[in-house]
C-alpha cells in the first residue's frame, strides 16, 4: 500500500535555489496583480531581489561554505545537487539578474513595461536550474520545456510588432520540433536501457558494451536523436538556422538574456546526458565513446560556420547571433573531449568554465547594443557605433573589454575559458578540432576587432542611451571579464571539484 | 501479463514511420497549424514507442513518460496557438515562408 | 506472423494510424487535416490498449483528442480564410525531403537488425530483472503514486506543473484583447499597416 513519504527522504533543502526561486515567481506573480501600471518597477525590484537571493545561496554553495541538504542527489536521483550544478545555478542566476537590469529601461522605452516579462522570466532560470541539476531524461526534458516555452513568450513580447511576433513563431516552430527529437531520443534511450535514470543508463551501458547486445544500435539511435534536440538548444550546426532571425526580430533585452541562459541549459544538459550517462558507451576496438566522433565533427563545424558567416554580416544583432553559434562550437569541442575517459571531468570542468566567462561577456556585448538601440528597434547595424570612443569613451572601452575577450586575448575571461576548452581537447587526442578551434578564433578576431576600429578610428556621432540600471549592468560585466581573466584560478577553484563520471 | 502476439519491434517500426511522417509534415509544409499538427504526430509517434517499450521492459516508466509528455504537449499547444492566432492577426497570414524576413 | 485476433486489431490500428498520418500531412484542407490527426491519435490509442495500457488510451483519448486536436481545430476556425491550402510544400522542400529521407534511413537500418536477430521477449530481457523499478504499472492507482511518489517521478511532476502555469501566462499575455490600453499605439487590425 502506498505509504506518504516522509518529507526529509526528498531532501528538499538541496533544491533549495531552484526551489526558492520557483516559489518566488509564483508569489511575484500573484504580487504583480496589485502592482499599478505605472509602478512596474515594484515587480522588477522584487524580481531581482528573489533572483539575488537565490543567486547568494547558489555562491555559497558554490564555495562551499553552507551546503544545503545531506549527500549529492535530492528527490532519489532525479535533482542532482553536486558542484556542477552550483556553477550552472550562479551563473544562470547571475544571467537573469543582469536580464533584469538590461530589460527595465528597455521595457520603458518599447512602451511594454509589464510585470509578466519579469517571471516568466524567473521561470526560465528555474528551468535552465532545474536542467543543469537533473539525473534523470524526464527531468531534463520537462526543465527544456519549462526553459523553452517562456522564451517562446518572450521572443514574441513586442506583440503586434510583426519581427518580434515572427521571431517568437520561428522559434516555437523550431523548439517544439526539435523537443519531437528529443523525446524520440528519450523513448530509443529508454527502450535500450529500460530507465531514464542518468546512473541507471550508466550501468545498463556497461552491460549492453560487455555482452555485446544488439540493443547498443538502439541507443546509438537515442544518443543522436537527443543530440538533434539539445543541437538546437545550444544552435550548433546544423541545426542553428533559427538563430540568426530569432537573435534580430526578438526583444534585444530578451536575446542578451536568452543567448547566455538557453546555451547554459543546453550545456548542461548534453554534458549531464552525455559525459554523465553514457560516458562508458564505448563500442569495441574505439579508444573513447562512441558519440565523440559527431561531436567534435558537429563542433568543428559549428566553429567554421559560425565565425565565416559572422564576417559579412552587418547587422549587430545578426552578427552576434553568428558569434554565438561559433562558442557554441567552442563548448561543444569540450563536449566531445568529454567522451575519452580519462578526460570527462577535466572537460565537463572546461565546459562549466567556458560558460561561466561566456555569460559575463556576453551579456555585457548585448547590453551595449541596447544603448545604442532606437525605440522602434532600428538602428542595431554596425554603423551605430562608428566613433564612439569620442562622445562615449568609457562604453567604447567596456565594448573594446567584450570583443578582446570573445576573440580570446589574455586577461580576459575569454581567453581562459577558450585556454580549458582547448586544454580538454589536446588531452583527449582532438588535436585536429582544437587547431581548427585555434584558427577560427584568428579569423573571428577579424570582425571582432573591426568592431573595435569602427568605434576608434573613423568618424560618427552615435547617440548612446545608458539609464543607471543599464550602465551597472555594463559594469558588472566589465568587472566579471575582468576579474575572471586576471585571476583566472577563481575558475579553477570553481571548477576543479566537478566530477560528473560515474565511479564503477 | 500474457506475452503479446504482435512483436514489440512492428510497434517501434510503425512508430518509426509515424515519427518520419511528422518530420516530413514539419520540413515540407508551409502552414504554420500543419507544422504544428505534424509536431503532435511525432511526439504520438514517440509516446508509441515508449508504451511498446515499456510493455518490453515490463516497468511503468515509459507509461509516466508519456504523462509527461502529453503534459508538455498541452503546454506546447496553448503558447504555439496563441502565438499563431497573434501573429494571423497582425499580418492575416501563417505561412512559414513568409517568416523568412530577415535574409542573409 | 499467423493472423490471431491481436494482430488483426493491431493491423487495422496501424493502418488507421499511419494511413490518417499521411493524410494529415498531405492534404490540402486543414480542416480535414485537423480531423485526420484525431483519427491518427485515435489508432495510437487503441494500440495503447494492444500494449496492455488501457489507461494511457483513455488519457489519450481525453486529453489528445479531447483537448489537444479541438484546440488545434479552434485554432484554425479562428484564421479564417486558409483552410484551403493553394501550395501544397513549401520554398525549400527539395532539400527537406533528402534531409527526411535520410532520417528515415538511419531509424530504419537501426530498427530493421534488431527486428531480424532478436525475437520477442528476448531482447536483454535477463537485465530486466535486476532492475529495481520493474513493475507492471497499469493501473490508475499505481501511476498516481508513481508520479506523487518522491522515489519515482515527483520531481518532473512538480516542475511540469510550473511548465503549465507559464505555458497559461503566456497564452494569455499574448492574445489578450485588452493589450490595447497599455500603449498609446493601437495595434493594426488590418486595414492600415
Amino acid at each position: 500500500m502506498f505509504e506518504a513519504p516522509s518529507i526529509g527522504d526528498l531532501n528538499i533543502a538541496a533544491t533549495l535555489p531552484a526551489t526558492l526561486l520557483a516559489l518566488g515567481a509564483c508569489i511575484f506573480l500573484l504580487v504583480d496583480l496589485f502592482v499599478p501600471k505605472d509602478r512596474k518597477y515594484i515587480t522588477a525590484l522584487l524580481a531581482a531581489a528573489g533572483l539575488l537571493t537565490s543567486l547568494v545561496l547558489a555562491l555559497l554553495s558554490l564555495m562551499n561554505i553552507i551546503e544545503f541538504g545531506s549527500g549529492e542527489t535530492a528527490f532519489a536521483g532525479l535533482y542532482i545537487a553536486d558542484q556542477f550544478t552550483d556553477v550552472v545555478n550562479v551563473v544562470v542566476l547571475f544571467t537573469g539578474l543582469m536580464g533584469v537590469l538590461v530589460a527595465y529601461n528597455y521595457l520603458d522605452r518599447i512602451g511594454k513595461q509589464r510585470g509578466e516579462y519579469y517571471y516568466l522570466l524567473l521561470f526560465t532560470t528555474v528551468g535552465v536550474m532545474f536542467m543543469g541539476s537533473a539525473g534523470d531524461l524526464v527531468t531534463v526534458f520537462v526543465a527544456l520545456e519549462l526553459l523553452s516555452i517562456p522564451l517562446y513568450i518572450l521572443s514574441g513580447f513586442r506583440w503586434p510588432q510583426e519581427q518580434s511576433e515572427e521571431s517568437a513563431l520561428k522559434y516555437f516552430i523550431l523548439g517544439a520540433f526539435s523537443s519531437g527529437f528529443l523525446v524520440y531520443g528519450i523513448a530509443m534511450i529508454y527502450g535500450a536501457t529500460g530507465t531514464t535514470e542518468f546512473r541507471g543508463i550508466w550501468l545498463a551501458v556497461d552491460e549492453i558494451i560487455a555482452q555485446d547486445l544488439s540493443s547498443k544500435y538502439l541507443l546509438l539511435l537515442g544518443a543522436g536523436l537527443t543530440l538533434v534536440g539539445l543541437g538546437f538548444k545550444v544552435a550548433a550546426v546544423p541545426f542553428h538556422m533559427w538563430t540568426p532571425d530569432v537573435y534580430q526580430g526578438a526583444p534585444t533585452s530578451v536575446v542578451a538574456y536568452m543567448s547566455v541562459a538557453a546555451k547554459v541549459g543546453g550545456f548542461a544538459a548534453l554534458v549531464r546526458v552525455f559525459a554523465s550517462g553514457m560516458s562508458n558507451f564505448v563500442l569495441d576496438g574505439a579508444t573513447a565513446a562512441a558519440w565523440q566522433d559527431t561531436m567534435w565533427l558537429i563542433a568543428a563545424l559549428t566553429m567554421i560556420l559560425g565565425n565565416l558567416v559572422a564576417i559579412v554580416q552587418t547587422d549587430l544583432k545578426r552578427l552576434f547571433a553568428y558569434s554565438s553559434i561559433a562558442h557554441a562550437g567552442y563548448i561543444l569541442t569540450a563536449v566531445a573531449a568529454a567522451g575519452s575517459a580519462a578526460v570527462t571531468n577535466e572537460a565537463a570542468q572546461a565546459v562549466a568554465i567556458y560558460l561561466a566567462a561566456y555569460a559575463f561577456t556576453n551579456i555585457g556585448v548585448f547590453a551595449v547594443i541596447i544603448s545604442v538601440e532606437k525605440d522602434d528597434s532600428s538602428n542595431t547595424g554596425l554603423d551605430s557605433l562608428r566613433g564612439m570612443s569620442r562622445t562615449q569613451p568609457l562604453l567604447a572601452a567596456s565594448m573594446t573589454l567584450f570583443m578582446f575577450s570573445l576573440t580570446g586575448i589574455p586577461l580576459t575571461a575569454g581567453f581562459v575559458g577558450k585556454w580549458f576548452v582547448f586544454k580538454s581537447a589536446i588531452a583527449a587526442d582532438l588535436f585536429p578540432v582544437a587547431v581548427i578551434g585555434v584558427l577560427t578564433s584568428l579569423v573571428s578576431a577579424y570582425y571582432y576587432l573591426r568592431i573595435v576600429w569602427l568605434m576608434y578610428f573613423e568618424e560618427g556621432e552615435p547617440q548612446v542611451y545608458i539609464p543607471w540600471p543599464l550602465a551597472s549592468a555594463i559594469s558588472l560585466a566589465v568587472v566579471g571579464t575582468l576579474l575572471l581573466g586576471i585571476f583566472p584560478y577563481l575558475l579553477q577553484e570553481m571548477a576543479q571539484d566537478i566530477v560528473l563520471a560515474f565511479g564503477r | 501479463m500474457k506475452t503479446p502476439e504482435v512483436a514489440i519491434e512492428l510497434y517501434i517500426l510503425l512508430s518509426a514511420i509515424l515519427f518520419i511522417m511528422g518530420v516530413m509534415g514539419v520540413l515540407l509544409r508551409r502552414n504554420a497549424i500543419l507544422v504544428f499538427m505534424s509536431v503532435e504526430l511525432m511526439l504520438n509517434a514517440s509516446n508509441l514507442a515508449l508504451v511498446a517499450f515499456s510493455r518490453q521492459w515490463a516497468n511503468g516508466d515509459g507509461h509516466l513518460i508519456v504523462f509527461f509528455v502529453i503534459t508538455v504537449a498541452a503546454a506546447e499547444v496553448a503558447v504555439g496557438l496563441a502565438l499563431i492566432v497573434a501573429i494571423f492577426r497582425t499580418k492575416k497570414s501563417i505561412d512559414i515562408d513568409a517568416l523568412h524576413l530577415f535574409k542573409d | 506472423m499467423d493472423i490471431t485476433i491481436e494482430s488483426l486489431v493491431f493491423l487495422i490500428f496501424g493502418a488507421l494510424t499511419l494511413g490518417a498520418g499521411v493524410l494529415v500531412v498531405t492534404s490540402r484542407n486543414l480542416f480535414h487535416s485537423g480531423l485526420y490527426l484525431m483519427m491518427s491519435l485515435f489508432g495510437v490509442a487503441g494500440l495503447f490498449v494492444l500494449l496492455a495500457a488501457p489507461l494511457l488510451a483513455g488519457f489519450q483519448v481525453v486529453v489528445y483528442i479531447g483537448a489537444i486536436a479541438i484546440l488545434i481545430i479552434v485554432a484554425i476556425m479562428l484564421t479564417p480564410g486558409l483552410t484551403q491550402i493553394k501550395t501544397l510544400f513549401n520554398e525549400q522542400w527539395m532539400v527537406n525531403l533528402a534531409a527526411a529521407v535520410i532520417v528515415f534511413l538511419v531509424l530504419v537500418s537501426v530498427i530493421t537488425p534488431l527486428m531480424d536477430d532478436v525475437g520477442v521477449d528476448n531482447w536483454n530481457a535477463d537485465f530486466t530483472e535486476d532492475h529495481p523499478k520493474a513493475v507492471a504499472a497499469d493501473s490508475m492507482t499505481t501511476l498516481g503514486e508513481q508520479l506523487v511518489d518522491p522515489d519515482y517521478f515527483m520531481l518532473p511532476f512538480e516542475v511540469a506543473s510550473v511548465l503549465l502555469m507559464a505555458a497559461m501566462i503566456g497564452a494569455v499575455l499574448l492574445v489578450n484583447p485588452g493589450q490595447a490600453e497599455d500603449e498609446s499605439v493601437v495595434p493594426p487590425e488590418g486595414e492600415e499597416v
